[in-house]
């Protein structure tokens, strides 16, 4: 047992390595960034949600500057689309911080976190499980499927178009910006990284070559989880710097274990498989939401 | 541990002959074992311990013991259906909301002193929470009093018991002479503050003696610099933190380098 300094509990120190070292294993055998699985398992665990949010930021940060240092030694990160990507998410995530502040003053944090969660779950575990599915039912090759990207899209036909050698790209830096912004915001608020609507959104709204899409996402959503560490810390001062040495022990060396395991094993029955386990975690969130209360009153307008 | 108790009690008793000269509603004889309690990284909640000797030397009256926390500001919010989700709705703002407080008595306390005596001297931890905004309409006030003190007596932040302490659960046992000593088992989730322990005597609902001893809760070693600097210096706190995930991100990437 340890005490946590910010948080104001005390924890199973065996406990807290081995959920985070599971879920960054789970994390690392599939390809996600895990931070939507870590935070909803603290709060779960008895960890305020303001102190879950943006300790799990900081956990999010060491995962994907561990996973940046892999990328950047292969030359699958575009720099200039990275960068346009983070000045987006640099504005989204002060005005997530800003969100969630206002939101824990009137008491309505834990509605927009519940809502934020049931969508996303069930929406990325749904298509995982669409996916599977498809393959299931042979539609499929085998494989990574990411196929008839569409040629042409709203990033080649608005203004201020910019080049992107990297990338290959002649696009507008209107799209990069607003995605970097609303992924931002939402990291700024569920702490997540918010790889998965990063990656698909760069495969077929930016046509980005998948080779480098992993990198560019990692890129940015380092930067923006360290900018969220930092104001979180200064206007909320919800990071706890304990919880947050212990999730990343367990968090990044859980992720390298599953990258090395996931190598191995069979792709589409990993996802199936966790694509199941999002889609139970929503309806969690969406009975929490729906049943009636056993508690009428609750506390709010402090921190927790 | 029980030489240090008797010697305490000798010392109360003795002093307890200078009180009996003083006029009614003195000072009572009374101290905390726990006046310093440090919180470490191994902290996981404490107890307090008050003794004190009733003046009354037949030892006639009643004891009541209050320990309480700093008071702050606290909102209830109510649950309310809206497009067939929960959601909190209604608030009510009290001001001066104990964030703990433990009444402990000999015996039950609406037998020790009347309603008015509880309230005057807010030995209820609902008299001192003070209605601080408007109630919604076709609110009742009474329930979200009523709400605020239930809520956080499941999370053990009010206690109120009569008789003996047992293991895990605060108590007050009276002994001969008219010592008296009180145990409250403080919480791990209770705040890290400045507390109070007030002691009073009660003799027919009315108020003869009390005391109040402070109590200083406070962090130390590592637990007290992170939570200084967390909270004095918040940017660099981050940017440590941020440093942190840094160097774990690039050991892990390091020590798994495939070659």
């Amino acid at each position: 047992m340890i005490y946590l300094p910010i948080a104001e509990m005390p924890v199973n120190v065996a406990l807290i390595l081995l959920v985070s070292g599971a879920v960054g294993f789970v994390s690392g055998l599939v390809g996600v960034g895990g931070g939507f699985i870590m935070t909803p398992t603290l709060m779960f665990l008895g960890v305020p949600p303001p102190v879950a949010v943006a300790t799990g930021a900081s956990q999010i940060a060491a995962t994907s500057f561990s996973g940046i240092m892999t990328q950047t030694r292969r030359k699958s990160v575009d720099w200039r689309m990275g960068m346009l990507l983070s000045i987006g998410g640099i504005l989204g995530s002060a005005s997530g911080v800003w969100l969630f502040e206002q939101l824990l003053r009137l008491g309505q944090l834990d509605l927009l976190i519940s809502l934020l969660y049931l969508v996303l779950l069930s929406s990325v575990g749904g298509l995982m499980l669409a996916e599977n599915y498809q393959i299931w039912r042979g539609r499929k090759t085998r494989g990574v499927s990411i196929l008839r990207r569409p040629a042409r899209t709203i990033a080649h036909t608005l203004p201020l178009r910019m080049a992107f050698p990297r990338s290959g790209l002649y696009i507008s830096v209107i799209p990069p910006l607003v995605l970097g912004y609303g992924v931002g915001a939402l990291s700024g608020v569920m702490g997540i990284g918010g790889g998965f609507i990063l990656i698909p959104a760069m495969i077929y709204l930016l046509r980005m070559p998948t080779n480098v899409v992993v990198g560019t996402s990692l890129f940015q959503v380092l930067i923006v989880s360290s900018l969220v560490v930092i104001l979180q810390s200064a206007r909320t001062q919800t990071v706890d710097l304990v919880l947050a040495a212990l999730l990343m022990l367990g968090g990044v060396f859980g992720a390298q274990l599953g990258a090395l395991v996931g190598a191995r094993l069979n792709n589409e029955q990993v996802r199936g498989i966790l694509g199941a386990l999002l889609v139970a975690a929503s309806l969690f969130f969406l009975y929490e939401l729906v049943s009636p209360p056993a508690e009428r009153f609750v506390l709010a307008g402090g921190l927790w | 541990m029980r030489a240090a108790i008797a010697a305490l009690a000798f010392a109360l008793l003795t002093s307890s002959v200078h009180a009996q000269e003083r006029p009614p509603a003195s000072e009572l004889p009374a101290a905390v074992a726990e006046e310093q309690i440090a919180v470490g990284s191994d902290y996981r909640g404490s107890q307090i311990t008050v003794f004190g000797v009733n003046p009354d030397r037949r030892g006639r009256g009643d004891v009541v013991v209050v320990v309480r926390g700093p008071t702050e500001s606290v909102t209830i919010m109510r649950k309310r259906q809206v497009f067939g989700l929960w959601v909190n709705g209604d608030p009510v703002t009290f001001s001066e909301a104990p964030t703990f407080f433990a009444v402990l008595s000999n015996r039950p306390l609406r037998s020790i002193a009347n309603a008015q005596a509880i309230w005057r001297y807010r030995l209820d931890p609902a008299a001192s929470a003070e209605l601080a905004s408007a109630v919604p309409a076709g609110a009742d006030p009474s329930a979200y009093r009523a709400a605020l003190v239930q809520l956080r007596r499941a999370q053990n932040l009010y206690q109120e018991h009569s008789g003996r302490a047992s293991s895990g659960r605060s108590g007050l046992t009276t002994y001969q002479g008219g010592l008296f000593r009180a145990i409250v088992r403080l919480p791990a989730n209770a705040p890290i503050a400045q507390y109070n322990a007030d002691a009073y005597v009660f003799r027919n609902g009315e108020l003869i003696s009390s005391q109040r001893i402070p109590i200083n809760i406070e962090r130390v070693g590592i637990e007290r610099r992170i939570h200084d600097l967390a909270t004095q210096a918040s940017w660099l706190y981050g940017v440590l933190t941020v440093l942190l995930a840094l160097g774990a991100g690039w050991l892990a990437a390091f020590l798994f380098r495939r070659t």
